[in-house]
C-alpha cells in the first residue's frame, strides 16, 4: 500500500473582524491507497477545514494557507494554479457533502448533474455519458435508473439523494473520496445502507476514503485508521482497534466514555466539561488542558509532542512522557483496554518522534 | 422512579393530514399507550413514521382527527375555553429539536425564558420574575450574566439548555422532548442528557423522549415504543426491548445501529424488514398484544403464539 496523500504541518487561518482565527494549527497525516481514514472531533475542531483545504474549496477572501504542504501523489496541492486544481477536483479527489438536500441543484435533472463531471473531465460524448450515468445509478442502488435519470432532486427521498451525490462523486473513479458527514442527516436504516454501499464501492474501485464524522459507531463500522482532532490539531491517530481499545489521549477517553453503550448500567454519562478552545486566542500549552482532569502543570505551558505508542499509533499528551505520573483512565475506557491487552502483549514504547 | 399511576392515556389516537383528499396521509394511525407518572417513555422510528406528530398531537399543536388524549383523566382534545387550555398548557411543555430555530433571535434570553412566566402570571413582581429567570439559568448550568444576551451569542448546547430552562419556567409536570440532542455534538449530548436526568430526579418530571438515536434512547428511557408508518409496533421496558426485540421491524432497526466497538461492527449482520412477511389473512385482527408482562407487540393471534414461543 503506497501513500496517496500526505499532509505535512498544515496551518490555516481565517481573517475575521475579531482577528485571526487559527483554525488548523499544524496537522500531519497520511492516507494510504485503498484505506478508510476517519477523522473525528467536535464541531469547530477543524475536520471540515482540513478536508476543504485538500479540495482547495476554502473561500479565498478570508482564508489563508499559513504554512505546510498537502502532497497528492507527490505534488503539492497548495502551490497549484486554479487551472491545475480543476483537473484534480471532481476527477482525482471528489467529495460527498453532509446535506443531500442542499448539495444538489434543484433546477437540473439528476441525470444531467451526474453527467457534468463525465463531460468535463472524461470528454465523453453525450450518448456515452448517459450510458455511464445509468450504470452509476444502478451501481449506487437506485432502481429504475432510466426513469430516475430524467427526474429532479425533489422527487427523491433523502437516502436516494445521498446516493445520487455519491454517484456524482464516483463518476470519474476518483483516487480519493472525501465524505464529510455523509450519513448524519439520514435515518439509521438508510445510514446502514449507505455505509454498506460505500464499503462495497471501495472494494470495487479501490478508492481511498477520508470519512469525517462525530458518530463513533459509524467510525467503528467503516474505518481502518482513525485520527482524533481537537482545537485544530490531530491529538491521536491509530488503527481503529488501537483507538477504540487502547486510547491514550484524555480527549479520546472523554469522547469514548460520553457515549452510552447498549449494555450500559444506569450510571451517569461522562460529559467532557467546558467548551472547545477559542481559536482566536489559542491557549499556550495543550489546547485540551482546560477541560482535562488529568492536566499537569506542563500542559498549561508547553504543547505536547506526538508520542509513539506503536508503529501505527501516536498521541499528543504529556501523560505519555516517561516522567509523567501514572493515571487511571475512566472505567469505560479501562474496560476496553482490558480487551486490547488480552489480545496483544506488546508493551507500549514511549519515545518522542516529532516536536510540534 | 416510575409509579403505576397513569399520567397520560392515549387512546386510539389518529392524525390524518389532507383528510378525504387524494393525498391523504395517515401520520398516526390508531395508536394507544399510557405514560406513567415519573417515567421516561422513549419513542423511536425512522423519519416520517409519525413520532414527532404523536408528540405534537399530544400537546395539541395539532387537533387530533380521532381518538383521545387523557391527561390525568381529562381529555386534552375536548372543547375547552381559553382559560382551561391555559391551565393545561402550563402542565405540559415541549423541548424542540433545533435550538437555533426555536429561540426568537430578537428576544433576550431573560424574556425568552420568562415568556411563559408572564403568560401564566407566575411572578409576583419584576424582581421575582428576574429571580426566577436567574434560578432557572443556574438549574440548567448557565449563569445569571447570560440573561441579558441574545440567542446568537450561545453555542448549540447552551441554546438547548435555554430551551430546557424555558420549558421548566412554568413548572410543568410533563415534558415532550422532540429530538432534543440530535443537533448536538457527542460530548455535548452527554451534558444535556445528564441534565435532563438530573431534573427528572429533582422535580419528578415525566418525559416523552422522541429520538432516532437508539443508544441514547435506551440510556434515558424506562420504556420504549417503536413506531413504523404511523403505527406503534412494539412497546416494552427499555432493557427488554433490546434483549428481546419481537417485531421484525424492531429487530431490523436494532441491527442497523452502529456501535462504537470495532469487533462488534465486524460481526454485525443487518436484518432488513419487509412488511410482506406478516401475510395477514383477510379479517385477521392485528392489534397490540402482550407477549410478556409489559411487553406489547403489534401482531395477529397466530404471530402472538410464535412470539411467545421465541420469547426468552
Amino acid at each position: 500500500m503506497g501513500k496517496i496523500l500526505e499532509v505535512n504541518d498544515l496551518h490555516i487561518s481565517f481573517h475575521t473582524f475579531a482577528g485571526e482565527v487559527q483554525a488548523i494549527r499544524g496537522v500531519n497525516f497520511e492516507l494510504n491507497e485503498g484505506e478508510t481514514l476517519a477523522i473525528v472531533g467536535e464541531s469547530g475542531s477543524g475536520k471540515s477545514v482540513t478536508t476543504k483545504s485538500i479540495m482547495r474549496l476554502l473561500p479565498k477572501h478570508n482564508s489563508e494557507f499559513k504554512a505546510g504542504e498537502i502532497l497528492f501523489e507527490g505534488k503539492d496541492i497548495t502551490k497549484m494554479s486554479e487551472k491545475e486544481m480543476q483537473k484534480i477536483r471532481g476527477k482525482e479527489i471528489s467529495m460527498i457533502f453532509q446535506d443531500p438536500m442542499t448539495s444538489l441543484n434543484p433546477t437540473m435533472t439528476v441525470g444531467k448533474q451526474i453527467m457534468e463531471p463525465l463531460l468535463k473531465h472524461q470528454k465523453l460524448s453525450k450518448h456515452e455519458a448517459k450510458k455511464r450515468v445509468i450504470e452509476l445509478l444502478k451501481l449506487v442502488g437506485i432502481p429504475k435508473a432510466e426513469i430516475r435519470f430524467k427526474q429532479y432532486p425533489h422527487q427523491f427521498s433523502g437516502g436516494m439523494r445521498q446516493r445520487v451525490v455519491i454517484a456524482i462523486a464516483l463518476a470519474c473513479n476518483p483516487k480519493i473520496l472525501i465524505a464529510d458527514e455523509p450519513t448524519t442527516a439520514l435515518d439509521v436504516t438508510i445510514q446502514a445502507q449507505i455505509l454498506e454501499l460505500m464499503k462495497d464501492l471501495q472494494k470495487k474501485i479501490n478508492t481511498s476514503i477520508i470519512f469525517i464524522t462525530h458518530d463513533l459507531g459509524v467510525v467503528a463500522n467503516v474505518a481502518d485508521r482513525v485520527a482524533v482532532m481537537y482545537g485544530g490539531k490531530i491529538v491521536e491517530v491509530g488503527t481503529v482497534d488501537e483507538i477504540f481499545y487502547n486510547p491514550q489521549h484524555p480527549y479520546t477517553w472523554g469522547l469514548i466514555s460520553s457515549m452510552p453503550s447498549l449494555d450500559a448500567e444506569d450510571e451517569e454519562l461522562y460529559a467532557i466539561p467546558g467548551t472547545p478552545p477559542d481559536l482566536l486566542n489559542p491557549p499556550v500549552g495543550d489546547a485540551f488542558a482546560a477541560r482535562n482532569e488529568y492536566a499537569m502543570k506542563i500542559d498549561l505551558e508547553k504543547q505536547p509532542p506526538m508520542f509513539k505508542i506503536s508503529d501505527t499509533h501516536y498521541a499528543a499528551t504529556w501523560l505519555l512522557h516517561p516522567n509523567a505520573p501514572k493515571v487511571e483512565p475512566p472505567t469505560a475506557v479501562k474496560k476496553r483496554m482490558r480487551k486490547f491487552h488480552n489480545e496483544t502483549d506488546s508493551t507500549p514504547s514511549k519515545e518522542v518522534v516529532k516536536n510540534v | 422512579m416510575s409509579s403505576n399511576e397513569k399520567l397520560l392515556e392515549i387512546k386510539h389516537l389518529k392524525q390524518y393530514f389532507n383528510k378525504g383528499k387524494a393525498n391523504e396521509v395517515k401520520a398516526i394511525d390508531d395508536i394507544s399507550f399510557d405514560i406513567y407518572k415519573g417515567e421516561t417513555l422513549g419513542l423511536v422510528g425512522e423519519s416520517g413514521c409519525g413520532k414527532s406528530t404523536t408528540g405534537r398531537t399530544i400537546i395539541r399543536l395539532y387537533n387530533a382527527t380521532d381518538g383521545e388524549v387523557l391527561y390525568n383523566g381529562e381529555n386534552v382534545h375536548a372543547k375547552k375555553t381559553r382559560a382551561e387550555l391555559k391551565k393545561f398548557n402550563q402542565k405540559m411543555q415541549m423541548i424542540f429539536q433545533d435550538p437555533q430555530a426555536s429561540l426568537n433571535p430578537r428576544m433576550k434570553i431573560a424574556d425568552i425564558i420568562a415568556e411563559g412566566i408572564d403568560i401564566h402570571g407566575l411572578a409576583k413582581s419584576k424582581e421575582d420574575r428576574m429571580n426566577r429567570v436567574y434560578s432557572l439559568l443556574e438549574t440548567v448550568g448557565l449563569n445569571r450574566e447570560h440573561a441579558n444576551r441574545y440567542p446568537h451569542e450561545f453555542s448549540g448546547g447552551q441554546r438547548q439548555r435555554i430551551g430546557i430552562a424555558r420549558a421548566l419556567a412554568v413548572e410543568p409536570e410533563f415534558i415532550i422532548a422532540d429530538e432534543p440532542i440530535s443537533a448536538l455534538d457527542v460530548s455535548i449530548q452527554a451534558q444535556v442528557v445528564n441534565l435532563l436526568k438530573k431534573l427528572q430526579k429533582e422535580k419528578g418530571l415525566t418525559y416523552l423522549f422522541i429520538a432516532h438515536d437508539l443508544s441514547m434512547v435506551k440510556y434515558i428511557s424506562d420504556r420504549i415504543g417503536v413506531m413504523y408508518f404511523g403505527k406503534l409496533v412494539e412497546l416494552a421496558p427499555a432493557d427488554d426491548l433490546y434483549n428481546n426485540p419481537m417485531h421484525p421491524y424492531t429487530q431490523s432497526l436494532l441491527s442497523a445501529i452502529p456501535l462504537p466497538d470495532p469487533d462488534y461492527e465486524r460481526s454485525r449482520i443487518r436484518k432488513t424488514y419487509d412488511p410482506k412477511i406478516h401475510q395477514y389473512a383477510d379479517g385477521e385482527e392485528v392489534k397490540m398484544r402482550e407477549v410478556a408482562p409489559g411487553h406489547f407487540v403489534y401482531c395477529s393471534e397466530k404471530e402472538l403464539k410464535q412470539y411467545k414461543a421465541l420469547y426468552k
